[in-house]
């Protein structure tokens, strides 16, 4: 008789989930740093911080915002129907988003060329984090891209949404940071 | 129906953090704009993600990371809070 590593197909399942939440927890600690310098270099810098986020594109940044939620929204139907359309659907928003992020970017060089002292790590800080967080959306793009033409596995869907949601989640945080500072003024 | 809730009620916040910045309230902004961030992170960890029907073993795995990243940012807070900073001969200021 052969032997496997599960002894049946809910413990396969179980342990792919399970994975996936453990390596998440690693990202968590992999952009933790990078959070913890953004709250050290803004209380050290308050008014260069709030000053530099006046330069940020907040009509473009709550798109950006509202389209990656919507995202996760046919994500997570896509969990739950197993549809392909809904997949692609999916990796479309998530290049979406990567568009007007790269269109940000090249318009904020200028700005960020510029900026010295406190705005300087803020723009730092900025490119870093939002960086790192459209490397792992490219990622995802690719990831979901690749099921909507030959997903064969539930449990392939449910981890990847997971991937998905978690960069999500991040750009959530990221949002307010960047954009939001002092927008009263 | 309860993922498109979960939609609408992310949009709802996502309105609610961008209006309040509009609105002077000095640390509140932040305090606010956080708290939205962390409400928007849990309708998304409990429904799109599932944790809500998750079992204790993926409940542990997505609170284990959290836990870290808060003993970290303590470990280093205390270090900021309670050192010089003695920047070396070399280092602009």
């Amino acid at each position: 008789m052969p032997t496997t590593q599960f002894d049946n197909a809910l413990e396969r399942r179980e342990s792919a989930t399970f994975g996936m939440w453990a390596f998440l927890a690693t990202e968590v600690l992999f952009f933790g740093p990078l959070f913890f310098g953004y709250v050290h270099s803004r209380l050290t810098h308050p008014q260069a911080f709030a000053s530099a986020s006046h330069h940020m594109h907040v009509v473009l940044g709550t798109l950006n915002t509202a389209v990656l939620l919507t995202s996760s929204l046919t994500m997570a139907l896509a969990v739950k129907t197993s549809r392909r359309s809904l997949l692609a659907a999916t990796a479309l928003l998530g290049a979406v988003f990567l568009g007007i992020k790269a269109f940000e970017w090249v318009s904020e060089l200028g700005e960020a060329a510029r900026a010295t002292g406190g705005e300087a790590q803020f723009y730092f800080l900025y490119y870093a984090m939002t960086g790192l967080h459209a490397i792992h959306l490219t990622i995802g793009v690719g990831l979901v891209g690749w099921l909507a033409a030959r997903a064969r596995r539930l449990s392939q869907i449910e981890v990847a949404g997971l991937y998905w949601h978690f960069v999500d989640v991040i750009w959530v945080f990221l949002y307010p940071m960047f954009y939001l500072l002092e927008r009263y003024r | 129906m309860r993922l498109a809730l979960t939609w609408v009620g992310l949009m709802l916040l996502l309105a609610l953090t961008l209006a309040s910045s509009y609105v002077p309230l000095g640390t509140w902004n932040t305090v606010i704009n956080t708290a939205v961030s962390c409400a928007k992170g849990l309708l998304i960890a409990l429904f799109f993600m599932d944790l809500a029907r998750a079992g204790a073993l993926l409940r542990l795995a997505a609170i284990v990371g959290l836990l870290w990243l808060g003993l970290l940012f303590g470990l280093s807070s205390a270090d900021y809070a309670t050192r010089d900073v003695s920047p070396a001969p070399w280092t602009a200021r």
